[in-house]
Order: C-alpha cells, then sequence, then structure tokens
C-alpha cells in the first residue's frame, strides 16, 4: 500500500473537520477493509471517482456523531438521521473528495455527487472487483468515523 | 446588491448566507437556487449583481452554467465566484477558462469567502 495516496484524503478529512466543526479527529492506524466484514457504521456517505482512476471514497458514521455534526452545522438539535444529516455528510465526503484531488493531480479524475446508504450493517457497492479498500480510522472528541478509500490502477 | 447562492446542498447555501451577513451591508439581499436550472431562471428573470456558484450539482452543473451564461450577451459581464470542493489546479484552470472570476475552495472559510467578494467590489 503506497501511504502518499492516501495521504491527501486523510489531509482532506482532518480539514473539513477542524473548519466545519471545530474539531481536530485523530488518525488511527490504515488497515485493508474487508468488503464482506460486518461492521458497527449506522449511515455512510459515498462519492465515486471516474477519470484516469476509478474508485469511490466513503464515511462512515454512528448515527450520534452524524447527528452531532448536524447540529454543530445547523444550530439545531437533531434526534435521528434526516435531510440536514444526510445534507451534512453528504457535504462532508464532497469537500473531502474535492479537496484529495489537489495531492493526486498527475490523475485526472471526476468526482460524483453523494450519495448516502444508511441502516445497520448497510453494504457498499465497492467499484473495482480486485482493488483493495483502505480503511483509515479516526477518532475525535465527538466520537470515532471511518474514511475508506478505493481507487483502482493507484492504490494497488 | 443582489446576491444569487447556488449549491445543492442547502446548509452549504445558509452557511454562505450567513457569511454574507459580515459584509455589513443591511441592503443587500440573497436569493438561493439548488441547481444550475433554477438559477438560471431566477437569473433570467431577476436583476443579480454576484453569483456565487457550487460546481457539482445535479441537472445544470456549475460549470455548464458559467459556459451557458457567457455566450448570452446579458450575463457576458455578471461577476461570477465559483465556491467548490474541487480543488485540483485543473479544475480552478477550467473554471477560470470558461469565465468564471474568482474561485474559492470548500470549505469556505468568512474571511476567504469576504477577501475575494471585496476583490470584485473594492468599494465593500
Amino acid at each position: 500500500m503506497d501511504i502518499k495516496y492516501i495521504d491527501p484524503f486523510i489531509k482532506a478529512t482532518v480539514n473539513v473537520f477542524d473548519e466545519f466543526f471545530n474539531v481536530l479527529p485523530e488518525v488511527q492506524k490504515p488497515y485493508l477493509l474487508d468488503k464482506d466484514e460486518e461492521h458497527e457504521w449506522d449511515v455512510s456517505a459515498i462519492i465515486g471517482i471516474a477519470g484516469e482512476a476509478k474508485g469511490a471514497v466513503v464515511i462512515s458514521f454512528p448515527a450520534e456523531l452524524a447527528s452531532i455534526l448536524t447540529s454543530r452545522l445547523t444550530g439545531k438539535t437533531v434526534r435521528e438521521i434526516d435531510e440536514d444529516v444526510v445534507d451534512t455528510i453528504g457535504e462532508v465526503v464532497n469537500i473531502v473528495a474535492g479537496n484529495a484531488k489537489k495531492g493526486l493531480e498527475e490523475y485526472r479524475l471526476m468526482i460524483s455527487l453523494p450519495s448516502i446508504v444508511r441502516g445497520k450493517n448497510h453494504k457498499i457497492a465497492w467499484p473495482g472487483k480486485n482493488a483493495p479498500v483502505i480503511a483509515i480510522p479516526f477518532k475525535s472528541v465527538l466520537g470515532e468515523f471511518n474514511l475508506s478509500v478505493i481507487l483502482e490502477n493507484i492504490i494497488a | 446588491m443582489k446576491i444569487l447562492v447556488v449549491d445543492d446542498s442547502r446548509i452549504m447555501r445558509n452557511i454562505i448566507k450567513n457569511t454574507l451577513q459580515y459584509l455589513h451591508q443591511p441592503d443587500d439581499e440573497y436569493v438561493d437556487a439548488a441547481d444550475g436550472v433554477e438559477a438560471l431562471e431566477i437569473l433570467m428573470h431577476n436583476h443579480i449583481d454576484l453569483l456565487l456558484l457550487d460546481w457539482n450539482m445535479p441537472r445544470l452543473n456549475g460549470l455548464e452554467l458559467v459556459k451557458k451564461l457567457r455566450s448570452m450577451e446579458q450575463f457576458v459581464h455578471l461577476p461570477i465566484i465559483m465556491i467548490t470542493s474541487e480543488a485540483a489546479k485543473y479544475n480552478v484552470i477550467e473554471a477560470i477558462k470558461e469565465g468564471v472570476n474568482d474561485y474559492l475552495v470548500k470549505p469556505v472559510t468568512e474571511r476567504g469567502l469576504l477577501s475575494k467578494i471585496k476583490r470584485i467590489f473594492p468599494h465593500l
């Protein structure tokens, strides 16, 4: 695994949490994600990547953290995964993917609009049959979340 | 001054509109749209002084809207600031080539947005 291609996503994630939510998340040790592994996340925001590499960027949250982050942005109390939560985490993954392109300029990449998957142990339709998914866990004072990146042809 | 804020995220539109309050221009008016189609409709029926435009949106994206506007005589000089997550240099160059006046990478900061606006409207 070449960390230099993961680094732009990590930096973008730390930056958006700092700027948007005034929280500096701590990056934990990245690992290879088993695509069929069960997980505890309640909601994931997904951006597809196309162009000179095909892939996806996914940020997965527990419902409580997704709600807290949304409350911080909107100033409203959020108790469930509603439209505002979908909007907030969609914008977070959009910014992470778009900002990370700056560190991957040797490849011309396009990003999709965000989509949201929710539910206990929800399944992600990962693109790229054989490409590995790199999972990067984050810890913050508000809770834990997970960034996953798959980039066919770039991360092998 | 009438400012049109275009972003498919309602929360982002609100953040941008809240930031604009720091211009301290009590007569300013803000209108918003969720995509390029809605924005074009508003532009055709209202006088807009400044367009703050996201790139990635459904139906008609920001870059497509810029191309369309710059091909229409009445919008050739409309000030446009693109506000987008797209941070790659080739994206910035593409947007400038199509005719945006300035480019701001999200996440938006108060200082970043206000300095871009003041560059276009130095009297503010």
